[in-house]
């Protein structure tokens, strides 16, 4: 079971763009910071700062080679912005629907003045 | 655990019976709120509702089951009838403390029916949302794809 502070990492790595491009660049591979950092024009050690946010996250995982580390996207840590989205579509869709019902009552008084 | 993502955003579309006016009077009148606030089994015994820009509102919903939930926020945009910007937290739960942004358009289509268009992210302001827009969705979109190859045959 993911907590609610996993959640909120994960909203928080997610809400920037740079590390959204580097999601993007991940889902079509694995791959070295530098190769991660080639098409962005920041310095190496800002691209090894996001990759610690991405990392302390949990959406993406690093190899053990000392050299190499390439990045691997870990897409389970999604799940829980999946289930985030799901708990307020229920929420909503609900309450939609009482807001329709209400909407005919209100329609039923006018009617009867 | 499935990797599936069902959803690449809450992006709810809906048609009502009723002026794009009395919609949002729905949204803006506590006495209206607390009556439709809430998902079956639900009721919304409190609402206080500061509708100008930059006021609060506070709100909590109660079922025999799950107990009284908090929530409120702040309104960002109001233009009657059409527009409504907001944000939304819950105090406690599944996605508590989390800040999100709510934004609602109301378009009318001259036969009574209005269409309500209910927009909901976790990116928590107007100006940060902005530059968020198209990334959030082009990004689940490809992660979901990848997620959909990692799946064992």
């Amino acid at each position: 079971m993911q907590t609610e502070d996993h959640l909120s990492a994960t909203l928080f790595a997610l809400a920037d763009p740079t590390r959204r491009a580097i999601l993007e660049r991940l889902s079509r591979g694995e791959a070295t910071v530098n190769e991660i950092a080639a098409p962005f024009e920041i310095s190496l050690p800002a691209v090894s700062r996001h990759l610690k946010v991405l990392e302390g996250a949990g959406l993406i995982s690093r190899g053990r080679d000392a050299q190499w580390r390439p990045c691997r996207l870990e897409i389970a840590s999604l799940k829980s912005v999946d289930e985030w989205l799901a708990h307020y579509r229920r929420f909503w869709t609900g309450s939609f629907d009482k807001m329709d019902a209400y909407i005919a009552t209100l329609k039923d008084k006018k009617d009867k003045k | 655990m499935s990797a599936q993502l069902a959803d690449d955003e809450l992006l709810i579309t809906r048609d009502f019976d009723a002026s794009a006016s009395l919609l949002f009077t729905l949204w803006s009148d506590p006495d209206h709120f607390r009556r439709w606030m809430g998902p079956e089994g639900f009721d919304c015994p409190e609402a206080e509702i500061d509708f100008r820009i930059g006021g609060r509102y506070r709100g909590m919903i109660r079922s025999k089951d799950h107990g009284d939930s908090w929530f409120g926020g702040e309104y960002r945009e109001i233009e009657r009838p059409t527009r409504l910007v907001f944000t939304w937290t819950w105090d406690t739960g599944p996605s508590g403390e989390v800040e999100t942004l709510v934004t609602i358009t109301f378009r009318e289509h001259g036969d009574g029916k209005t269409t309500m268009t209910f927009h909901q992210t976790p990116f928590i302001s107007v100006e940060r949302r902005d530059s968020h827009v198209g990334g959030w969705n082009s990004l689940f979109n490809k992660l979901a794809a990848y997620a959909a190859k990692q799946q064992p045959k």
